[in-house]
């Protein structure tokens, strides 16, 4: 999106105006913390320890650092939520989720782009909670789903009034770096569009790794982060403020806003 | 497991966010490769690199001048 700015120019308006609809409600809505699922990208974590489920917990966390760049965004730190990041993977681990740690994190699209238009005044802390999505094998669509469940339980008995807004990034269909690379299906996008719109995420947390592979590609995977966030509002409603399968950006991008 | 010093070669050049059009013999001496990991990295072959277990997003990352899109 940021990197090739001059790509698919009313494609780009048409989402950029659903992400400027969806930054308007953001705001609206007051948060004081944002718990941001989302998928490292081998950048953090490598095949020599490599978290199914890791929560970022430093004071700052780059967004983005050398892929700067790459991205063509500025270079930045945007502010943790260090207190919340270690009561949640406290109470995680107490309530059964191994869940990894990690105190210094360094994102690449996954947190810095959508920040970079949802987030631009780097003020709001961020908690990140990360997936794997990337190094297969990875955790199952039901998991996420249940752990969003404890994410959203985890939220309610905290014992202050926080006002708490979660942003799952990553997705839907993508072939990357595969023989295939580029392909999109719009029509499996549309799919898991309706079934949000729906309220009907629990469908996507009965998903396999196999129908994911088939129909969202590789990069697919990386809706185990929306899962997440369905996991912690099922049934609630979506609306979905934009739609664009952009070749030139690889993915179909969705943009879909949940009100609790 | 030999794919994993494969990942290792390609995640080290992502990591500083270096690009590649292929990955020479010199380039990849202390590492435990195969004799096929090693001409699918001189060849830049992507097919070959991802059927060997080359991570995927590693390939787009640090090939990424090879790819149409």
């Amino acid at each position: 999106m940021t990197a090739t700015p001059d790509a698919a120019p009313e494609q780009r308006a048409r989402f950029l105006a659903g992400l400027a609809e969806m930054r308007r409600r953001l705001l609206a809505a007051r948060p004081d913390l944002v718990i941001m699922f989302v998928n490292d990208h081998v950048q953090n974590f490598f095949y020599d320890n490599l978290p199914a489920y890791c929560i970022g917990v430093g004071p700052t966390h780059w967004a983005p650092k050398g892929a700067a760049t790459f991205l063509k965004i500025p270079q930045r730190q945007v502010p943790g939520a260090a207190a919340w990041g270690k009561a949640l993977l406290a109470e995680g681990l107490e309530a059964g989720f191994d869940l990894a740690v990690s105190h210094d994190l360094e994102f690449w699209d996954d947190v810095s782009v959508p920040a970079h238009f949802l987030m631009p005044e780097g003020t709001l802390p961020i908690l990140p909670v990360l997936t794997n999505c990337v190094a297969p094998p990875l955790p199952t669509p039901k998991r996420s789903w249940t752990l969003g469940g404890f994410v959203k339980r985890f939220i309610d008995t905290r014992p202050g009034d926080e006002r708490v807004a979660l942003i799952a990034t990553g997705g839907i269909s993508h072939w990357i770096g595969v023989p295939n690379t580029g392909h999109i299906n719009p029509d499996w996008d549309r799919w898991v569009l309706g079934t949000i719109a729906d309220g009907r995420g629990e469908e996507l947390a009965m998903l396999t790794w196999e129908q994911i592979e088939r129909d969202g590609g590789n990069g697919g995977q990386e809706i185990r982060n929306w899962i997440s966030v369905l996991g912690a509002m099922p049934g609630v409603k979506g609306e979905v403020l934009a739609y664009e399968p952009v070749r030139e950006w690889l993915t179909g991008c969705g943009a879909v806003w949940l009100q609790v | 497991m030999s794919d994993y010093h494969l990942n290792r070669v390609l995640y080290e050049r992502a990591r500083e966010h270096k690009m590649a059009e292929s990955i020479g013999p010199d380039e990849v001496a202390g590492y435990d490769l195969t004799p096929e990991e090693r001409q699918a990295l001189a060849d830049g072959d992507l097919d070959a690199l991802f059927r060997l277990g080359a991570n995927p997003y590693l390939i787009r990352r640090v090939f990424r001048r090879r790819f149409a899109v």
